[in-house]
């Protein structure tokens, strides 16, 4: 359980993260015992091995020439199904754009996500999701309106409700997380940041990104409680984000979260990672691929023997198949809807683009 | 049924990718998001998956084989659809890989656009539910992207008539430059007049060339405030010199022209006169002056005027600059010229002369400021000594832009490029210097 003692133990300033198990999933303290039960522990697995799962067919989609475009998830699973699990119905999740397994978790659908990386805006709808806002792709825009969020719960008197938002490592380097996190503290607001360093900002290393010795130290300017974690350790990000969460929700207000993880994948389908970094570094962080290292938590200590795996997989394959034809199936986005939901009435110089988008459309000059 | 799988774009806007490897072979089985083959593209190197379960029928190129993007990479037979359900299967998507699919069907986004290289592909065994190709409208709207279109707009090309090489007949880059170069590989479709002698009238639309100098010479002006000036100047130095020149060059097989010599009597002038190489900003009140001199040489070719450009003239030699126009001569007939020989012209010389005419008012190439006209060189009798003598008068004509340039200013202007064609020796006296 994590205290003030091991906040202490694990301040930023010593640059070390704090981890519950090694690279093969064995506990670094014998006396550990994880909050979870056995079957949540598996379940939790199941949950990463799906989100993987979908993410690799994602990926295959795309090269398919079916969908857009999409930013890979791989090798930062655990951080998504540990937020997944915590974070709860009345929280609000404001994501940035690589938490799948944290979405899935909160109610969206794949073929939500599949529409929107098609380019068709109903994927954006998440009718299922409770308190969600859309996928932000500009970097670090959502961190104002997480403490916004934040600051209307503290307004409203909403008990046992918290804000989880999610930024990458390059959105450290943003004025908006700066701003975010000084108002977080200023007004006492109940969000939980969680920043995925994965090590690159599309291309560019963490080294060139910041001088600062890691991102958790960037909460202890404005005095947020902060705490450099082992993204790749299931459990270290399930115990650290319960506590925050604990926190936040106690009246403590704003902490800060940096899950320190690695981007398997390439920043998005139109990125090649062979071309800015090294095998050798791949083959290194390859050894603290989250997978593997729960799994070798769940043989270990029993649990399962995971012989199903592959009926499993299979089984994943056929629905995120099937998500994948609905959202082909799915209406084309209509023009009236490009134009439809910000006036009553269409002001004169919208209603004079859209004409000129439809005599576009109709071939008229 | 059989599937043709086009080459999908992978990577927000790729022309094409090189086959690297091959990882299946005609009359394998294989399951959808299986790996077909490993291609290298502009912007990864990745495995293309199958999106569709079925034997390989075709594979299409060996490895190191370039792929255009939309063009079929393999054909996959799907069993159990087959005979009148193919069809109308085949019957409700669009035709399948032809260049005349002109529908604009790609997402767009924030970060890009992506043809769907897939839809649409489907085929019958059979091909009865095929339209012929010859029903495809003649008139078609061509698929491009606006910088494509702009692009081709500045070769001064109809799009139209452009044979897009891209996925579903996209215009492609190159192929507006194959266009311009008439290429082998491009249709060049030059509208033929079809009157009968019985219309009175006969209509004509307008190519893109002619829109674009339709446009360009009224925006000139439209834009500017045209004033022009015109002189006479007595060049029998001139032509004397240049003769002499021509001999001394003869067995170098050089010959220059007039023009040559008025170019560097222009750009020397330029140097002293900054106004007449500058450009008018009003969006922003100011003028930009500019230290380069890149002279536009007005040129006929078949398909209307165009002025390509000799850039930094002022540093090239007699010889270099009849180099120069002469390549940009030859270009200008094949339609050679690139987008860079056509832009960031300083100032402008027509000389009409060499087809016929006196003086004339020539229209600047906003947003220069000035253009020199060059008229018929014609033998005239002068007076020379107070006495009449036959003279080689070289007619010229100059308009300039009279809201930054002032009638003084054009009239020494003038004064000094006049006085280097009257004695061509002077070119030699400045020649090289700084001052």
């Amino acid at each position: 359980m994590i205290d003030q003692k091991t906040l202490n133990k694990y301040d930023p300033i010593k640059n070390k993260a704090y981890q519950l198990i090694d690279d093969e999933g064995k506990p670094l303290d014998k006396t550990w015992k994880p909050r979870l039960s056995n079957a949540e522990i598996l379940q939790a697995y199941k949950d990463l091995l799906f989100e993987r799962t979908a993410d690799l067919m994602a990926v295959s989609y795309q090269r398919q020439g079916r969908m857009f475009t999409y930013p890979p998830n791989i090798g930062q699973e655990a951080i998504h199904i540990a937020a997944g699990i915590v974070t709860k119905e009345q929280d609000w999740l404001v994501p940035a754009f690589r938490e799948l397994g944290a979405w899935l978790a909160k109610g969206v659908s794949l073929k939500e996500l599949f529409l929107y990386f098609k380019g068709n805006e109903d994927g954006s709808r998440f009718e299922k999701a409770n308190r969600m806002l859309p996928i932000a792709v500009p970097i670090a825009s959502q961190f104002p309106h997480a403490v916004g969020l934040g600051y209307a719960i503290n307004y409203n008197k909403e008990k046992d409700t918290a804000v989880f938002a999610y930024v990458g490592d390059g959105g450290t380097s943003e004025g908006d997380f700066h701003e975010a996190l000084n108002f977080a503290a200023v007004w006492n607001a109940p969000v939980i940041f969680i920043i995925q360093n994965n090590q690159f900002a599309i291309s560019v290393p963490l080294k060139m990104q910041t001088k600062s010795i890691n991102l958790a130290i960037k909460g202890l300017a404005y005095n947020i409680p902060s705490l450099m974690v082992d993204g790749n350790d299931f459990f270290a990000m399930h115990e650290a984000l319960s506590y925050a969460r604990e926190q936040a929700v106690a009246g403590k207000g704003p902490f800060l979260i940096e899950a320190k993880t690695y981007r398997t994948g390439a920043h998005t389908t139109s990125d090649d990672p062979s071309k800015y970094r090294s095998k050798e570094e791949e083959e290194h962080w390859a050894q603290k691929d989250p997978l593997k290292r729960l799994k070798g938590y769940i043989l270990h200590s029993k649990i399962d023997e995971l012989k199903d795996e592959e009926e499993l997989i299979k089984g994943f394959k056929k629905h995120i198949d099937s998500e994948f034809e609905a959202a082909e199936n799915h209406p084309e986005y209509k023009v009236e809807d490009v134009f439809g939901y910000m006036y009553a009435e269409l002001p004169d110089e919208l209603k004079r683009q859209k004409n000129a988008y439809e005599n576009y459309l109709r071939g008229v000059k | 049924m059989r599937y043709i799988f086009k080459f999908p774009d992978i990577g927000e806007g790729l022309e094409e990718g090189k086959i690297i490897e091959w990882y299946v072979k005609k009359g394998q089985s294989i399951e959808s998001g299986d790996a077909l083959v490993k291609m290298e593209t502009d912007k990864v190197v990745t495995d293309i998956p199958s999106p569709k379960s079925g034997i390989l029928a075709v594979l299409y190129g060996g490895v190191g084989d370039t792929v255009k993007v939309g063009s079929a990479l393999v054909e996959i037979d799907i069993p159990g659809v087959e005979g009148e359900a193919a069809v109308a299967q085949a019957k409700d998507q669009p035709e399948a890989p032809s260049q005349e699919t002109v529908d604009e069907k790609d997402f767009a986004g924030v970060v890009g656009t992506m043809e769907i290289a897939g839809d649409g592909a489907y085929l019958p065994s059979g091909d009865e539910g095929r339209p012929a190709k010859a029903d495809a409208p003649k008139t078609r709207k061509a698929l491009a992207t606006p910088v494509a279109r702009a692009m081709a707009k500045d070769y001064g090309i109809d799009i139209n008539e452009v044979t897009g090489t891209g996925p579903a007949g996209r215009i492609m880059k190159k192929d507006i430059e194959g266009h311009s170069k008439g290429s082998a590989s491009v249709n060049i479709h030059v509208p033929m007049p079809k009157a009968s002698s019985a219309e009175r009238t006969r209509i004509e639309p307008l190519t893109q060339i002619r829109k674009t100098i339709a446009k360009n010479m009224l925006r000139s002006k439209q834009s500017t405030a045209h004033m022009s000036i015109m002189d006479e100047v007595e060049v029998s130095a001139l032509v004397e010199g240049r003769a002499r020149l021509n001999e001394a060059l003869a067995e170098k097989g050089i010959r220059l022209s007039y023009l040559p010599f008025i170019i560097k009597a222009i750009t020397l002038a330029l140097k002293d006169h900054p106004i007449l190489n500058a450009e008018l900003d009003m969006e922003n009140e100011r003028i930009i002056y500019k230290n380069y001199y890149n002279i536009g040489i007005a040129m006929d070719t078949p398909e209307g005027l165009v002025v390509p450009i000799i850039k930094d003239a002022d540093t090239k030699s007699l010889i270099e600059l009849a180099d120069a126009i002469k390549d940009l001569m030859e270009r200008s007939q094949e339609r050679k010229l690139t987008l860079d020989d056509l832009r960031d012209g300083t100032f402008s010389i027509t000389s009409y002369g060499s087809i016929g005419g006196y003086f004339g008012v020539p229209v600047i190439a906003y947003p220069q400021v000035a253009i020199f006209g060059i008229g018929r060189l014609t033998e005239k009798p002068i007076v020379k000594n107070h006495e009449i003598a036959i003279g080689q008068i070289l007619p010229i004509s100059m308009s300039v832009d009279h809201r930054i340039v002032d009638g003084a200013e054009v009239s020494r202007f003038l004064n000094q490029v006049l006085a280097y064609l009257k004695e061509p020796l002077l070119l030699l006296a400045y020649e090289g210097g700084t001052q």
